[in-house]
Order: C-alpha cells, then structure tokens, then sequence
C-alpha cells in the first residue's frame, strides 16, 4: 500500500520532474493502479500489481517520458537468437 | 468497525448501458439515436477501457462487394470455424448481414477500416478459404466511439461498478452500483438495461499464477454481466466448456492471428500442416485451431514451440507492425525493442494463458440481444462475436432496448429494499477491521477451479471442488474486507467470480462427457448426443439446467 510516486519501482514509473500533475494517466487507467492519487500532485501508484502493461496511460501522458512502463520479470519474452551467418534459410 | 456511510445518488434514465465497451457504447450510441435519454455506467473511463481500450484490428464481417452476393456461404464458414455451432444460422445471418453497416459508420466517425483505400481482408482462416475478418485501424476506436456517443447526448458515468439488476416479474428495471474512488452508491433506475461488461478474466490462473492481471483479455473484465444477469433471472449458457487462447509465452495478449510467423519446433520445422513461409495473409492457421499444440510438444519432448517471423520483407514486416499496434500491443512492441529482440529475426516462444469462457460461454442473448427476461439485453464477450460480435449486438441492443423503453413504463418494483440488501453488503464489506482481502480470496478462488475444474475433471473431483467453492464464498461473505472503495470493487467482482465458478462447477458435473477443454476423465468421449447448449438459470430450488438445440 505504499505509494511509489519515483522510478525504479514497479510498472508504471513516473518521472517526477517531468510530470506535470495534470491527471490524465489517473483517468485513463481502466485497473486503476493510480487510485488515491490527488489533484495537481504526482500521481501515486497505490496498486502497482494490478497493472495490464496496457499503455494506456503512456499514451494519454502529454508529456513524453514522464510515465513509461516497466514489464516485471516474470512477463519476460522468451526468445532464441542466432548468430547473423546462423540465421536459417528457410526458403525452400 | 470503522463507522464508514455511503452516500446515496439516485438517478433516472430510459435505458441504462452497463459497461462503456464496444457493445455498451454501441448501443448507447443507437439508443441515443432513437430518441432514449441514455445512461452509460462504466467501471473504468470509457475513453481507454475493455478488452479493446488500446485497439484491434480484427472485424468480421460481410461484404457483397468483396464476398459476392451470397450470404449463406460465409455463414457456411462460420459454422465450421471454432465459434460455428454455438449459435442458429439465423443468429449468424442477422449478424453478418448487418456487419457491413457497422463498418461504414466506423470509417465514418474516424475509426479507419480500409488500408490504402481498400477493404483489406486477412487473418483467421485457413488457406483457400473465405477470409471473413476486416483488417481495421481500431486504436483510436474507444476514443472515437464516445465523442459518438456525446455528441448523442449520452450521459456517462465513469469509475462506476454497477453489482446488481433491480427487477421484479415485470423485468428489470435499473441496477445498483458503487462509486469505485469513493464511499457512494448509485441507485439508478431505468426502463431497459444493456449488459456489456466483457469477458471473464481471473477466474482461473494467468500463465503467470503470481501476477494476476496479466490476462490474454482485460483483467478487470470478469463477469459482472454474466452474474448481474443470472442473479435476476436470465439464462446463461455453455458456461462449463472453457477455452484457451495463445500468444507469447508470460507476455499475455490477444492478437495471435495478426503475427504472420510460422510456429516450429526448436529444430526450425514447421509445427503445423498451413504454412512454411511467414505470410501476412493468413499467418499460421494452428494458433486458432489447435491450441494444445504448445502442451502436447512439450509433453512429448518436442517443445518448446516457436512464432518465427524469420523471411519477412522489410514491407511485409512493417505491415505487420502496423496492425499489431492497432491491435493495441504498443506496450509489447515498446518492450521488444527496449530488450532488443528483434521479431523480424529472433523467434520467440509461444504458449496458452488462461481458461476462459469467451466465446462460448456467457448471457444467452438471442439476435435481438434480449436476454430471456423482459427489458434486459446484452451483447459482445458477455457471450458472443469477438469486436464485430459486440458492435453489430450492441447496435441492435441499443436499438431495441429504446424501443422497449417506449413502450414501457418505469416498474414500480421492490428497488428500496433491494437496494438494502446490497448496501448492507457493501457496509459489511467496508467497515471490517480484519479478515482476507480480494485478494486472498481470488487466489484461493483461482486454486480451487484450476485443480477442480481445469486440465482434468471428473464427477468425484467436481463435486468436491463444488464443496470447497461454497466454503470459500462464505467465508468471503463472512470476512472479507474492503480498505477502501476501489478494494470493495475488486471484492464485489470476486464474490461474483465466486458465483460464476459455483455455475461451472455445477453444469460441468451435468455434461457426462469430454468437449474441448471440458475434459471428464470418466467420460472420456465427445458424445454427439450432447451437441447441445447447456443453459442454467435461477430458480427458489437453486440452479436449474437444461438441454437445448444449438444448431438449426
């Protein structure tokens, strides 16, 4: 239940200096992580688990880089990588 | 106790929308249009919530320009595909037929359904055969949907939660609902209801148990609908038979039919019988049709298996991306390339996420979207049709649920002690000092389905799961606690997952047989006999069943 409001805490992050407090990421998040938050401040984020990594609220922040997303490591894509002259061909 | 009151607004309406989605806007937007004075009551802000509150970039649809002139063979199509035989052919007709109309109006309100002018099929169907899903630019959708409705005079209500239908024998007649940010409950009444609130998510583990909301679908979609509605009296059906869906592995999210890759093996061979080349057309068929692929490889030592986008043009790539953000996966798109996993070369893995009901399970809703009470309608993933699904019923919904409107009055019910009832909850709920939270009591929820009513099931074992629901719903009611009013949404959508799962255990112990993911090891075969819907509803006994046709 404590509020996060700097980076390095879990998704969302916001970046304090940069956010100009004008709510929109409030709004716009259907989980409601934000809840508690109050007007003209920094957002808090009370419920940080409950975040669909949606973006919505990235995309409704008019200030670029303010809030971002951090995906939490057990959402980690697992992938293989090839060596570039590895990359099979397939062509067939 | 803590002494915590809930202050009461009151409001009137003619047809009251639960849930602000694609089908909830929809119909308030067409009821708006009739002539309704219009309420939409939505749990989130209609501007970015549901299950399509980023995007999407599939509809199904028909158009004689571009499928010819006769109906009847996409509807052929359909019956075969994975959501053929759930509903008559004249449910699919109504709803194929009215696709195009729905179409024309998106392009028209800035929701753009052509790519580079043309009506660009592609996605969801096999090789040769009729491709009926419109690749559409859908992210703005939400947006552009309620300044439609607005610009209608719909009144919305966002970070609203409504729990429950007021209703009486004349049907319903408005609902009872929870300010979701602060101590305050909504006593709406209204002539007709619309129930729109999504799908069932939660119910049964993520991919990834310890991080709950990482759902294929919106988590905070869970049914609300589905138990508003049974609770009243209308007929929910199939609800035992759930399904799986796939995507990349941990990162849950719908949009599997827009990766054009081919899944194959950790060897580089295909996995499936479609496709060995990447192809943006028809991508690779066995992400819909055979799902079990990813646990069957690697029971059998073969896994993991692998989306490969590998052999794409730079175009075809880029195109790919383009629907992949309209499906509203930016966050997935941000996050490859912060991590530097290049798709176009690296596979990834693939794999199933959570039991859902969707699309088969939910509010039986005829083509009219009425439910089987009077003054009560639904439409979209509270069964039925994926985003055109929810559209074309929401249209409908909205339109007959003005008509109803019109020629109803508002029903003098018993709405005061009703309310009373469910505000007692609520106080119960808040004024707690101790006890599990949702939380809590949505884990051991999701435990108790997955090991009773998931990968195996079995009349011992779903009876006794039966048992351990019940238990846990009355502790909930008991001793559940709700710090603050956001909490006591989340309870109040637990006590109704609770609800649902209690139907699943029911009519799952009904259908003696194996069909699809409703796998009864003491019955271990598909039985032709039970190709029928299984439809429960409330009654002063309990739950009652029964058996109906499903195809004609």
């Amino acid at each position: 239940m404590e509020a996060s409001k700097e980076v390095g805490e879990m998704p969302p992050v916001i970046v304090s200096k940069k956010c100009e407090c004008c709510g929109q990421c409030v709004e716009a998040c259907q989980c409601d992580v934000f809840f508690g938050s109050k007007k003209a401040e920094v957002p808090q984020i009370t419920y940080p688990e409950e975040c669909w990594h949606c973006n919505a609220c990235v995309e409704a922040c008019p200030m670029k880089g303010a809030i971002k997303l951090r995906i939490p490591l057990p959402m980690m894509i697992l992938f293989k990588r090839f060596a570039k002259k590895q990359i099979p061909d397939y062509t067939d | 106790m803590k002494g915590i009151r809930l202050k009461t607004k009151r409001i009137e309406t003619d047809v009251l929308c639960i849930g602000g989605g694609i089908a909830g806007l929809m119909a308030a937007i067409r009821a708006a249009e009739c002539g309704s004075r219009v309420l939409v009551v939505e749990k989130a802000n209609t501007l970015y919530s549901g299950s399509g509150g980023l995007g999407n970039d599939h509809f199904m649809c028909y158009i004689p320009e571009v499928h010819g002139p006769d109906v009847e063979l996409m509807i052929d199509e359909f019956q075969r595909g994975q959501q053929g035989g759930l509903r008559n052919r004249s449910f699919i007709r109504t709803w194929l037929e009215n696709s195009f109309e729905i179409v024309k109006l998106w392009d028209n309100w800035g929701i753009p359904m052509k790519y580079k002018g043309q009506y660009e099929f592609a996605g969801h169907a096999l090789p040769g055969h009729i491709l009926m899903n419109l690749h559409y630019a859908g992210a703005n959708q939400k947006k552009a949907l309620t300044q439609q409705a607005l610009k209608r005079k719909v009144t919305i209500l966002n970070r609203v939660m409504c729990f429950n239908l007021f209703y009486d024998e004349g049907g319903v007649c408005g609902a009872i609902g929870i300010n979701t940010r602060e101590d305050e409950i909504f006593i709406i009444r209204s002539k007709s209801v619309v129930l729109g609130t999504g799908s069932v998510m939660r119910l049964y583990p993520a991919s990834t148990p310890a991080w709950m909301f990482n759902t294929r679908l919106s988590p905070v979609c869970v049914g609300d609908g589905r138990t508003m509605a049974f609770r009243a009296g209308a007929e929910l059906a199939s609800i035992e038979i759930p399904l799986i869906r796939c995507g990349p592995k941990y990162f849950a999210r719908a949009g599997k039919a827009t990766w054009a890759g081919v899944l194959r093996d950790p060897s580089g061979k295909p996995v499936g019988p479609f496709v060995t080349k990447p192809d943006n057309k028809y991508g690779d068929p066995v992400v819909d049709i055979y799902q079990d692929i990813f646990i069957d490889f690697k029971k059998s030592g073969k896994g993991p298996v692998y989306m490969d986008c590998h052999g794409l043009s730079d175009e075809e790539f880029k195109y790919m991306l383009h629907w992949m953000k309209n499906e509203g996966n930016v966050s997935l798109l941000n996050y490859l390339k912060e991590e530097r996993i290049d798709i176009s070369r690296d596979p990834i893995e693939f794999w199933t996420y959570e039991y859902e009901l969707f699309p088969r399970g939910g509010i039986y809703y005829n083509e009219r979207a009425e439910t089987s009470i009077s003054g009560l309608y639904a439409a979209g993933d509270e069964f039925f049709g994926g985003i055109s699904g929810a559209a074309v019923f929401g249209w409908i919904a909205g339109e007959n649920g003005a008509a109803y409107a019109r020629s109803h009055d508002f029903i003098e019910s018993s709405v005061e002690t009703q309310s009373k009832e469910n505000e007692s909850l609520f106080l119960q709920l808040r004024n707690r000092m101790e006890g599990p939270d949702w939380r809590e009591t949505n884990i051991a929820l999701q435990q108790i389905m997955w090991d009773y009513a998931g990968l195996v099931r079995s009349e011992t074992l779903l009876e006794a799961g039966q048992r351990a629901l019940f238990r846990l719903r009355k502790k909930a009611e008991k001793s559940m606690i709700a710090r603050n009013s956001h909490e006591l949404m989340r309870c109040l959508e637990v006590l109704n997952m609770i609800e649902i799962g209690e139907l699943i255990f029911r009519t799952a112990r009904e259908r003696r047989e194996t069909r699809g993911k409703h796998i009864r090891v003491d019955y271990p075969f598909t039985n032709p006999l039970s190709e029928k819907l299984l439809v429960v509803k409330k009654t002063e006994k309990g739950p009652a069943l029964e058996w109906r046709q499903a195809r004609k």
